[in-house]
């Protein structure tokens, strides 16, 4: 066998036709990558979004909470029953919630859609991971408000202590909440009565979120909520609730990036074949001494696949080295279940750059196996005479 | 001179149709995200003469049915309708089975909406039937709907299942994205609900364009002090707000273009590289020969210029086919946008950009070929 050592050696020799072709290829991998990272970051906003054992509850036939509203009386029945759990105080552990959507201006003077929940204390106390991250929670009839993080410097009007008009009333932003990364930070969170009665919407919610006593109970409530005759509303558990969200937005991003990496990969496969002709050509004299001094018609096919192949994955490493900045990039898009704008960040995922260097050695294997194969098949006669 | 340029081109076959090919190819797709980007905003179906009236806090508020008397008594007002997203689930939540589900007021629909071709009978059929709907005929096709079937779409926004006759396909002259929607009579769900008299928005035809910016102003005054506020705007500009809330993907795109053109001018200076060192010997001999150093520069210029052209030819030629092709893809998986026509702009863009890359390629090789001294170019073995 011929050592790997020769191919890395001979794609040397060429410096410059190399180095082209492997940024040529490197840009494929970049954009691949970039995609495929936003999908990866909003798959990560939404999952963290989800608890495994928090439970879900829209009006019956809804499927996000933007289409959901039900009286609060159903809240209230919903929070009193017996699989919800209780905190140390004896209350269950339930959050009546209200979506409202409002149009406002980013920064550039374009218009996004953004998202106000309305919450009371108990939406504190179902995602422990959210905190305040500067200034402080809101209080109840002071038309305060509180911001995700993603937020910040996106709109327009929202910084700490800046005034805002949301429907009939004013309010102010007193604090900026870390949302760990989840789906909320794109959110403007505030008291559920206040924003009712300032969008005139009042006594009702767009959703009830329950805590189970643990994960495994989930399935319990869940049958709990749907056989009661009292109300009528369906129930699912929040990781598959912001599955079916995360899917519809990130898999617009997966087929994006499959459908540019296939176009981009037939154009690099074409550089790729150029750079391994004029391998093949240049050496043809080697060629022939390697078949002389008795290497197989197979072994020379395969010297030059692998020498794509190591073209291929230098290409792939660069790529993924040039996409590495976009980790923690900023980007917004709609969730097309709620019709508002996610803010999330890009995520360059082990996985995501894996699928970018395989890329790029495909495109380049695959580019290669015509010359490798050409360079196998010729006569030594023939090579001999054309060196 | 162009005879060389041409044998030049076809020394080696192989890799100058590689190289256009995969000029081709780039060019395609940029040119797809371009036609993606316009199909997205929807400007291709929006009438110039329309203009849209919804709440102004955002699309999920609705507004009294009243307004729409107030609305058709402004100057300018031709005709007015009414239009409500009804959503719902058909068949299934798989996205093949999502389309647009309107419900309107098929008294009012056909005067607001004039492109969309239905015969008189057929709106006549609509209007008798408060559970007759009609549908485009891409739509209709799709789902092998004949006149008279009968579907049921499952409300989700509105808690009511609505069971629907087909009376009437229309088309669309132009825009087959159009033809992909369903309208019936919002009443038949008004009824259901119980009369609440709420409308999502009004779409509203003008006498003239002209009169668009003022009609505008004067439907957002009439209800200023109301307590359900109006935004008024044109269908352009309704559909674009739907783009801009996709967030940056504008941005998204214009950096993928930029990526795709980067690959492509490596792989073309590549292959000029490639193709000039090879001929170093051959250059000398053509000064030797007489040709001055300007010749010379223009024979290597022209000859990447023709790269870039050919491959920008291409590219035009088969594109019509790819951007078919994908977007019937996309159908079937219910991502519809505007037809992917190319407009007046595709051919510009991908000629400029092959005419540029075929120069940018040739610059480096050229000039190296111009200032190369006769001697070195012949001591040279290629």
């Amino acid at each position: 066998m011929i050592p790997v050592k020769y191919n890395v050696r001979s794609l040397f020799v060429r410096k410059a036709n190399t180095l082209m072709t492997i940024v040529s290829i490197a840009f494929v991998v970049l954009v691949y990558v970039g995609v495929l990272a936003l999908g990866a970051g909003l798959r990560v906003a939404f999952t963290a979004s989800g608890d495994n054992s928090t439970v879900i509850v829209l009006r019956d036939g809804a499927n996000s909470e933007m289409e959901s509203y039900f009286p609060t009386e159903t809240h209230r029945i919903l929070a009193s029953m017996p699989g919800v759990a209780r905190d140390a105080d004896g209350e269950p552990l339930a959050s009546g919630e209200t979506m409202t959507l409002q149009i406002l201006e980013r920064l550039d003077g374009s218009e996004t859609n953004a998202v106000l929940r309305g919450v009371e204390d108990g939406a504190f106390d179902l995602r422990p991971y959210i905190r305040i991250a500067e200034g402080r929670r809101f209080v109840p009839g002071q038309t305060e408000i509180i911001i995700g993080d993603q937020l910040e410097g996106e709109v327009g009007d929202l910084e700490l202590g800046s005034a805002i008009d949301l429907g009939r009333f004013t309010f102010t932003v007193v604090g900026i909440f870390d949302s760990g990364g989840s789906s909320y930070g794109s959110e403007i969170w505030g008291n559920a009565q206040e924003f009712g009665d300032s969008f005139r919407r009042q006594n009702y919610y767009s959703s009830t979120r329950l805590m189970a006593e643990s994960p495994a109970q989930v399935e319990a409530l869940i049958e709990e909520i749907e056989s009661s005759q009292q109300i009528n509303v369906t129930a699912q558990d929040e990781p598959a609730y912001f599955e079916a969200q995360s899917n519809i937005s990130s898999g617009v991003f997966l087929r994006l990036g499959n459908l540019i990496a296939i176009m981009m990969g037939f154009g690099a496969c074409f550089a790729a074949a150029n750079t391994m002709y004029a391998q093949v050509a240049a050496r043809s004299k080697e060629i022939a001494t390697l078949r002389v001094l008795g290497f197989r018609r197979r072994t020379i096919l395969s010297v030059f696949v692998l020498e794509a192949a190591v073209l291929g994955l230098a290409a792939g490493a660069l790529g993924a080295l040039l996409a590495l900045p976009l980790n923690g990039l900023s980007a917004g898009t709609t969730n097309f279940m709620t019709f508002s704008e996610v803010r999330f960040m890009l995520r360059t995922t082990p996985d995501v750059l894996g699928a970018g260097v395989l890329v790029a050695t495909l495109t380049a294997v695959v580019g290669g196996f015509f010359p490798a194969l050409s360079a196998s098949r010729a006569p030594i006669t023939t090579l001999l005479r054309e060196g | 001179m162009f005879k060389l340029i041409r044998r030049n081109l076809l020394r080696n076959k192989r890799r100058t149709i590689l190289t256009v090919l995969s000029i081709a190819i780039a060019l395609i797709l940029l040119s797809f995200l371009d036609l993606l980007l316009a199909a997205m905003s929807g400007v291709n179906s929006a009438n110039a003469n329309r203009l849209v009236v919804r709440h102004a806090i955002s699309l999920t508020f609705s507004m009294p049915a009243a307004y729409e008397q107030r609305l058709a008594a402004l100057e300018h007002v031709e005709g007015i309708t009414i239009m409500n997203w009804f959503q719902g689930r058909y068949i299934d939540d798989r996205p093949e089975n999502f389309f647009p589900r309107f419900g309107t007021d098929p008294d009012t629909f056909p005067d607001v909406f004039p492109e969309l071709a239905l015969s008189p009978g057929e709106i006549d059929a609509w209007r008798a039937e408060r559970t007759a709907f009609i549908a485009g005929r891409a739509l209709a096709e799709e789902k092998g709907w004949e006149i008279g079937d009968v579907i049921t779409v499952e409300g989700d926004i509105y808690p009511v299942d609505i069971e629907l006759t087909l009376r009437g396909v229309f088309t669309h002259p132009t825009d087959e994205a159009a033809e992909r929607v369903l309208y019936f009579d919002w009443q038949y769900v008004e009824e259901a609900l119980g009369n609440p008299g709420q409308i999502n928005s009004f779409y509203v035809l003008l006498d003239s364009p002209d009169n668009m910016n003022e009609t505008i102003a004067q439907a957002e005054a009439m209800f200023e002090n109301s307590p359900d506020q109006v935004r008024a705007e044109t269908e352009a500009a309704f559909f674009l707000s739907f783009l801009e809330m996709m967030g940056n993907i504008q941005f998204l795109f214009s950096a993928i273009g930029l990526a795709v053109i980067a690959s492509i001018f490596f792989i073309t200076v590549n292959t000029m590289a490639m193709a000039s060192r090879e001929r170093t010997t051959e250059v000398a001999v053509l000064r030797t020969l007489g040709f001055t150093r300007s010749r010379v520069l223009a024979i290597v210029l022209f000859e990447s210029l023709a790269v870039g052209v050919l491959g920008a030819a291409i590219g035009l030629a088969v594109m019509p086919v790819v951007t078919g092709a994908i977007s019937s893809v996309l159908a079937t998986q219910g991502i519809t946008f505007s037809e992917l026509r190319l407009d007046d702009r595709t051919p510009t863009l991908v000629m400029g950009i092959g005419v540029f890359l075929g120069l940018a390629a040739g610059l480096v090789p050229a000039l190296q070929a111009m200032n190369m001294k006769i001697v070195d170019g012949l001591r040279r073995v290629a």
